[in-house]
């Protein structure tokens, strides 16, 4: 897959050094209306309500860690962040291994019907989300697996497969076949061709898929919702929800709850940038 | 192996059509046993696809055709689909989809001229493209309850208005700006990423263009006229239809965590009616029905898409 970097030279060199000013600054002011946003929910969750109704734009006058020791003493917060944990690691462990299974065998193996397993993959995708709703709440409460994390977990992990088997099947299309050929001439079998070849030349594809799934349980909100009613069992999205809700004029504590729930994408964006960037690229040749 | 043999095999591999099986050379037992054990990796993703994702769109759509409360089925035919159509409240709640469609060229707008920024490659544009996509990596509930924080009563937006003596403005009582300000949310988490698509259809224009049209004397406005967005009306038609689809699909998060749908009805979307059909009523077959409609035009929409894409691709 061709990288959107390799030109940079020849454009460096069409745009004189004269509209390069203009240009950078232009990019400084649409940074700023994403970066302040995000500033403005960091310093409010950092300061008392009564010093944040007097100047919300200044620096706080007294700095404090008050409403994140609220919302995690009072309001469960840090219990629906390790059930978030949880649920997210366990999906996307799941997603993993199944789609990687599935990829190596379409991607290498000749699967009878390969070109309709695709398909029905690929079509699947298309299936809007509110599609899903009724009939999968009706379906995991007929399985008595509503109101338990494994019930989601199955939903996150059915939603997250069609997905993550197409992208994981282009990507180790890319290793030789020669390689695995010479494994199995060497006696390997399935597992420890997997294991010892697929896993580590397929690494940075399934690294990028493991950033990107991550992301799509952790944020999701609907079906953690419905699927989840019990309170102390709630997971972190549909939390920050009810006490967005609940506690309308007190900014800053609804700004640690953002920011508690934001902090671990934008940790994942600022480490792993490289793989989000690359799923990107996937993203657009779909 | 020679090493003749061995690059015509690579050739062949990589000329493969996508989805094909590999070329059949192998000895019948083994090649039997690798169907099997290729079957055999495939089926577990496969099987909870299909139980799980396939098989409730088929179940949704029987359902759609019951007056039903989860345990027991009443056969209906059409019923519930006809009293969608000569439903009020549908009508409104369409209606305020097609208001929130105001959002998809106000993004496409701010993408493009970002996309364009972003081509010029100045110093950190890669910094840049990471700051844009950061949105992209937050969840609907931070965006949402953000949006409704800092244009709620006590939010910043009303006390920057405070600075300059103008009253608090009560933004989500009133569907007109409650709308607004659900778009503005849709624009400040879309723009950044569909910018990054827009450079990567920049970026597969050819650059000898540019640097022939820089020869001829044509300036930056008149290369971006006449060069840079003729040639990427693909991407931009693809952006099109995408914001669509979400403006259809995928407002639930917002509505839900900024108006819940209010007031009355005003902010209300087509999958958050689904949702309120089919927790709050009695009949779980309306909301149904209204998923199915909302996965027929949803795909009605997919294939225009797909045509159009096909269309050009051959011009």
């Amino acid at each position: 897959m061709a990288v959107v970097e390799d030109d940079v030279v020849v454009s460096k060199r069409i745009s004189s050094s004269r509209t390069q000013w203009p240009i950078f600054i232009a990019l400084v002011v649409v940074a700023a209306t994403i970066v302040y946003p995000l500033y403005f929910v960091i310093i409010t969750s950092l300061r008392p309500n009564a010093d944040y109704l007097q100047d919300p734009f200044g620096l706080p006058g007294e700095w404090t860690l008050e409403n994140y020791l609220r919302l995690a003493e009072t309001y469960g917060v840090g219990q629906a962040f390790l059930n978030s944990m949880f649920v997210s690691i366990t999906s996307v462990a799941l997603v993993l291994v199944l789609a990687s299974l599935a990829g190596f065998a379409l991607a290498k193996l000749p699967v009878p019907g390969t070109k309709y397993i695709t398909a029905t993959f690929v079509s699947v995708m298309l299936i809007p989300g509110p599609v899903l709703i009724i009939p999968i709440y009706l379906m995991l409460a007929r399985l008595d697996l509503v109101g338990t994390y494994w019930g989601l977990i199955l939903v996150y992990v059915a939603t997250g497969l069609p997905f993550a088997t197409f992208f994981l099947t282009l990507s180790f299309r890319g290793i030789p076949d020669e390689v695995i050929e010479a494994a199995r001439i060497d006696g390997a079998g399935f597992f420890r061709i997997m294991w010892s070849i697929i896993a580590p030349m397929g690494s940075s594809g399934v690294a990028t898929l493991a950033v990107l799934q991550f992301l799509g349980v952790w944020n999701e909100l609907i079906f953690a919702f419905i699927l989840i009613p019990e309170e102390s069992m709630r997971l972190l999205t549909p939390t920050l929800a009810s006490i967005g809700e609940r506690f309308l004029t007190d900014q800053p504590l609804v700004s640690a709850g953002l920011f508690i729930t934001a902090s671990i994408p934008l940790i994942l964006l600022a480490f792993a940038s490289r793989y989000i960037m690359q799923g990107l690229q996937v993203g657009v040749s779909r | 192996m020679t090493s003749a043999a061995l690059t015509s095999r690579v050739g062949a591999a990589s000329a493969a059509p996508t989805g094909g099986a590999p070329a059949p050379r192998k000895p019948g037992g083994i090649r039997r046993r690798d169907r099997v054990v290729g079957l055999l990796a495939v089926l577990p993703a496969f099987l909870i696809v299909v139980g799980f994702m396939a098989f409730p769109v088929g179940f949704a759509l029987f359902i759609s055709f019951t007056k039903t409360n989860g345990l027991t089925y009443e056969w209906r035919g059409l019923d519930n689909y006809i009293a969608l159509f000569n439903d009020p409240i549908v009508h409104q709640v369409f209606l305020n989809n097609l208001k929130f469609l105001i959002s998809v060229p106000l993004v496409i707008f701010a993408a493009l001229i970002v996309s364009v920024l972003l081509f010029e490659r100045v110093r950190g544009w890669k910094f840049f493209r990471v700051i844009f996509f950061l949105p992209n990596v937050l969840s609907v509930a931070v965006i949402g309850i953000m949006f409704r924080n800092a244009f709620g009563y006590y939010g910043g937006v009303n006390q920057a208005l405070a600075v300059f003596g103008i009253e608090p403005i009560q933004f989500f009582t009133n569907g007109g700006t409650a709308i607004a300000i659900i778009i503005l949310a849709l624009v400040w988490s879309g723009f950044g990423y569909q910018a990054l698509l827009l450079l990567a259809g920049l970026t597969s224009i050819n650059p000898a263009v540019f640097e022939a049209a820089a020869i001829d004397g044509a300036g930056w406005w008149k290369r971006l006229w006449y060069i840079t967005l003729p040639n990427i009306r693909r991407v931009l038609g693809f952006v099109f239809i995408i914001n669509v689809l979400y403006t259809f699909s995928s407002l639930f998060g917002f509505v839900f965590v900024m108006t819940a749908g209010g007031p009355g009805f005003d902010t209300t979307t087509i999958d958050y009616l689904v949702y309120l059909r089919a927790f709050s009523s009695t009949n779980l077959g309306s909301g149904a029905a209204l998923a199915v409609i909302l996965f027929l035009f949803i795909g009605i929409l997919t294939l225009i898409q797909n045509k159009v894409f096909k269309l050009q691709e051959e011009d």
